[in-house]
C-alpha cells in the first residue's frame, strides 16, 4: 500500500474513565464494571492504549458531590476514584503512554497543585499532563467550606494567576521535573475559556459533532491563538471521538441500537438529570419537559440549561421522549457508528479538512471496545501513514511534538 | 487474632518520586518482608507522598504503603478520594500518616476527622453493579458527611468509594504526634507512649535484635521502625537481623495481615 510520509500524523487521546461513554455502557454483556476498581483493568488498558500508540490517556475530573441536585443517581455508573491516583499507577505499567489529569485551579492552591503535578512529572518519567479547568458544579464549593463559587470570570482571572504561579513554584523546584512543567491542556468552550486556552494551552480537548463543528473550533482557536502571538502549529486539537465498531456499517448500526435498548427510561432520565444537575426523580416522563422546575432548581447556569431546553420545551416533548433522544448524542460530541475502515477515512477526512490534529476516543463501553480500536483501526491508520508505529522520545512534549518548552508561557 | 511482628520503614529521600530508585527500594524492602513503607515528607521540594503511594500501588504486591500527608498543605476532600483510589488500587494495602508539622494546633486532627467521616458516607455494600436490573448502585446508602471542624467544612459525599479497608491504615508518628484516639500504628521512642492499637518502637539497624523481641514478646511493643539513611544498605541490614522475627503473613487487606479488625462502619 502507499504511504504518504509527508501527511498530518493523527494523535490519538483515550478518555478511559469508568465504564465507557455510553450511560448504558456498564450493561454490555462483555462490560466489566466491578474491574474499574482494580489494578489488573487499569494495568491492561493502561498497556492497550500504548499498544495502540495513544499520545495520552487522559481522565477528567469534577469536585462536586455525586449526584443531580442532592439526589444520587442509581442506574448511572459513575465511579469517579481518583484520576491523579489512577494515571500515575498507569505510568508504573507503562512506558510511553502520557497521563493527562484534570486539576481544578479553583479549590487547589497554587503550592498543592504544584507539588502534586511535579510529582507526577517525576514518577511518571516526564510523561504528565495538566488539563486546567476552573471547576463549573456549584455543588463543589460545599465541600470547600464555601458558600458558593466564584463567578466564571473571577474564575479564570484566578486560574491566569494560579498557573503562573505554579509555574514559578516548578520554576524554582529543588529537584528537576523531567519536563520542566507538565503540559498544559485545557477544555474549556466558552469565550473566557477559548481566550484562556489560546494563551495557556499546548492541546486543547472540545466536543465536535459534525466536521463542520470541527473546522469552525480549530479555525478560532488558532485566530485566538496566533493573536496572542503564539504558534498556532504548537497547539493540537483533540475533539472528543465516540465511537462504535463492527464488521459492517449495518452491523454497527445494530450493535449501536442494542446498546442504547440498555438505557431504559429511567437511565436516561438519570443521566439528563446528572446532565442538567437536577433532581427529576419525582417528574412524570410522560408529561412535557418541566422547564420551570428545572431552571428553578439546577445548580448549573441557568442560561446554558434554557439554551438547550427552550426550544424542545416549547415544541411540546415529554420528558422521557427528550431524555431517551438526548442518550443519543452525548453532550454534543462526535459519534461513529461503522466499520474499522470507515472510520479510518473518516479520521483522515476531519484532519486533512483542518478540523482537528487528532482524537480523544471515547469508547461507548469498556474494555471491549478500545480493543477493538486498537487491534482494527490503529493497524490501517499505520499502513497509511498517518499514525506512528513507534514512540519518537520519552516525555509527552516529545509525543506530541510540541518542540521545547515555550518559556514565557503563562508568566 | 495472632499477634506478629511488625516492621516498619520510612523514608523521606526525594529520590522517591524517580521511578527507578523508588522501584528498586520498593522491591528490596518488599523481598526483606518488611511490612509497612512510609513515604515521609522529604527535605527537597517538590514532593506529594500520596502522589507516589498510588504509583506504588502499581509497582508493589505485598508491602504495606503508607502516605504521610501534612495538614498545612493538604484538603480533607483531596485526602479522602486519593488515600481510597490508592486503597483500591493496592487491594487494601495502604495507609496514611498525618503531619501537623507547622500547621496550627488542632488542624491535623480535624483533618482526620474530615476525612473518616468522608469514608464513612459510604456504606461497604453500596455498590450494587446489576446488569439485569439495572441498579448500579444503592443511594441510601450514600450520605452527605455535614463535617464542621474548627478548620475544615465539608459538606460531601465524597465522590469516591468507601476504601476496602473502611478506613485505610491511620500510622501516627510519636516525633509529631497527631491526637487520634483510635490510631492503628503509633511510631514511638523509647519511654514514649501513646494511644494506638499497635506500637512499634524506633530504633536502629544496629540495635539487638534478641532484645526487641524479647520486649515483643513482654508485649511492651508490637514491633519495630527504622528510619533509612542509605535506604538499600538499611534493608539489607534489617532483613539480615530483625527478618526472622517476622513470621509468615496471612490475609488480603493490610488490616488483615497486621491483625488488625476492619475499621467498623461507624
Amino acid at each position: 500500500m502507499m504511504t504518504d510520509q509527508s501527511a498530518p500524523q493523527i494523535h490519538l487521546w483515550a478518555f478511559l474513565q469508568g465504564i465507557g461513554h455510553y450511560p448504558s455502557g456498564w450493561r454490555h454483556p462483555q462490560a466489566t464494571p466491578a474491574e474499574v476498581f482494580t489494578m489488573d483493568y487499569y494495568r491492561r488498558v493502561g498497556r492497550l492504549a500504548e499498544r495502540g500508540r495513544f499520545d495520552a490517556i487522559v481522565f477528567g475530573d469534577q469536585l462536586h458531590s455525586r449526584g443531580a441536585g442532592g439526589r444520587t443517581s442509581e442506574r448511572l455508573a459513575m465511579p469517579t476514584l481518583d484520576p491523579v491516583t489512577l494515571l500515575v499507577a498507569m505510568a508504573a505499567v507503562t512506558e510511553h503512554v502520557g497521563l493527562v489529569a484534570t486539576i481544578s485551579t479553583t479549590y487547589n492552591s497554587p503550592q498543592m497543585l504544584a507539588e502534586r503535578l511535579a510529582t507526577m512529572d517525576r514518577i511518571t518519567g516526564g510523561r504528565a499532563g495538566w488539563n486546567i479547568v476552573t471547576s463549573a458544579y456549584a455543588t463543589t464549593a460545599g465541600n470547600f467550606g464555601e458558600e458558593q463559587m466564584p463567578e466564571k470570570s473571577a474564575r479564570y482571572a484566578n486560574a491566569v494567576s494560579t498557573v503562573a504561579e505554579a509555574t514559578r513554584l516548578w520554576q524554582q523546584a529543588e529537584v528537576p521535573i523531567p519536563q520542566g512543567r507538565p503540559v498544559f491542556i485545557q477544555a474549556g468552550q466558552s469565550g473566557d475559556g477559548r481566550d484562556f486556552a489560546a494563551r495557556t494551552a499546548e492541546a486543547i480537548f472540545c466536543p465536535a459533532a459534525t466536521i463542520d463543528d470541527g473546522i469552525a473550533f480549530r479555525t478560532d482557536l488558532r485566530q485566538r491563538i496566533a493573536a496572542v502571538g503564539r504558534n498556532p502549529d504548537a497547539v493540537r486539537i483533540m475533539p472528543g471521538l465516540s465511537f462504535i465498531l463492527a464488521p459492517t456499517e449495518e452491523e454497527a448500526l445494530a450493535k449501536d441500537a442494542a446498546l442504547l435498548e440498555l438505557a431504559d427510561l429511567d437511565l436516561c432520565i438519570e443521566y439528563l438529570a446528572e446532565s442538567l444537575t437536577v433532581d427529576l426523580s419525582g417528574q412524570d416522563p410522560s408529561a412535557p419537559i418541566p422547564l420551570e422546575h428545572i431552571l428553578e432548581n439546577t445548580l448549573a447556569p441557568r442560561e446554558d440549561i434554557a439554551k438547550v431546553l427552550a426550544g424542545p420545551a416549547s415544541k411540546g416533548i415529554s420528558l422521557g421522549d427528550f431524555a431517551t433522544a438526548y442518550v443519543r448524542t452525548p453532550r454534543g460530541h462526535n459519534v461513529f457508528r461503522g466499520s474499522p475502515e470507515q472510520m479510518a477515512d473518516m479520521m483522515i477526512r476531519w484532519v486533512d479538512a483542518g478540523a482537528c490534529d487528532g482524537f480523544t476516543m471515547q469508547p461507548a463501553w469498556m474494555p471491549g471496545e478500545l480493543e477493538l480500536f486498537v487491534d482494527q483501526v490503529v493497524p490501517i491508520l499505520q499502513e497509511k501513514g498517518r499514525l506512528r508505529r513507534n514512540y519518537p522520545g520519552k516525555t509527552l512534549r516529545d509525543t506530541l511534538g510540541l518542540g521545547p518548552l515555550e518559556a514565557d508561557l503563562a508568566a | 487474632m495472632s499477634r506478629a511482628f511488625l516492621l516498619s520503614v520510612s523514608t523521606g529521600d526525594p529520590r522517591l518520586n524517580d521511578p527507578l530508585w523508588a522501584r528498586s527500594v520498593l522491591s528490596a524492602a518488599e523481598q526483606a518482608g518488611i511490612d509497612l513503607f512510609v513515604m515521609g515528607r522529604p527535605d527537597a521540594r517538590p514532593f506529594d507522598a500520596q502522589v507516589i503511594l498510588g504509583w506504588a500501588a502499581a509497582a508493589t504486591s505485598r508491602i504495606g504503603i503508607v502516605a504521610a500527608v501534612p495538614a498545612a498543605t493538604s484538603h480533607p476532600f483531596h485526602v479522602a478520594r486519593a488515600l481510597s483510589a490508592v486503597d483500591f488500587l493496592s487491594d487494601g494495602r495502604s495507609g496514611w500518616l498525618p503531619l501537623s508539622g507547622d500547621s496550627p494546633d488542632g488542624m491535623a486532627e480535624d483533618m482526620v476527622a474530615a476525612v473518616r467521616g468522608l469514608w464513612d458516607g459510604w456504606d461497604p455494600d453500596t455498590l450494587i453493579i446489576d446488569k439485569a436490573s439495572g441498579r448500579y448502585l444503592d443511594a441510601s446508602r450514600v450520605r452527605s458527611t455535614n463535617h464542621e471542624g474548627p478548620f475544615f467544612k465539608v459538606a460531601g459525599p465524597v465522590n469516591a468509594m468507601r476504601p476496602p479497608q473502611g478506613h485505610i491504615l491511620l500510622v501516627i508518628d510519636g516525633a509529631d504526634p497527631v491526637g487520634a484516639a483510635d490510631a492503628d500504628i503509633a511510631l514511638v521512642s523509647e519511654g514514649q507512649v501513646l494511644p494506638a492499637r499497635r506500637r512499634l518502637l524506633k530504633t536502629s539497624v544496629d540495635s539487638d535484635p534478641g532484645a526487641t523481641a524479647e520486649r515483643f514478646f513482654r508485649g511492651e511493643i508490637d514491633g519495630a521502625h527504622f528510619e533509612l539513611n542509605d535506604a538499600m544498605a538499611d534493608i539489607a541490614l534489617i532483613a539480615e537481623r530483625f527478618g526472622p522475627l517476622v513470621d509468615a503473613r496471612e490475609g488480603k487487606t493490610l488490616r488483615q495481615r497486621l491483625g488488625l479488625a476492619l475499621e467498623e462502619f461507624a
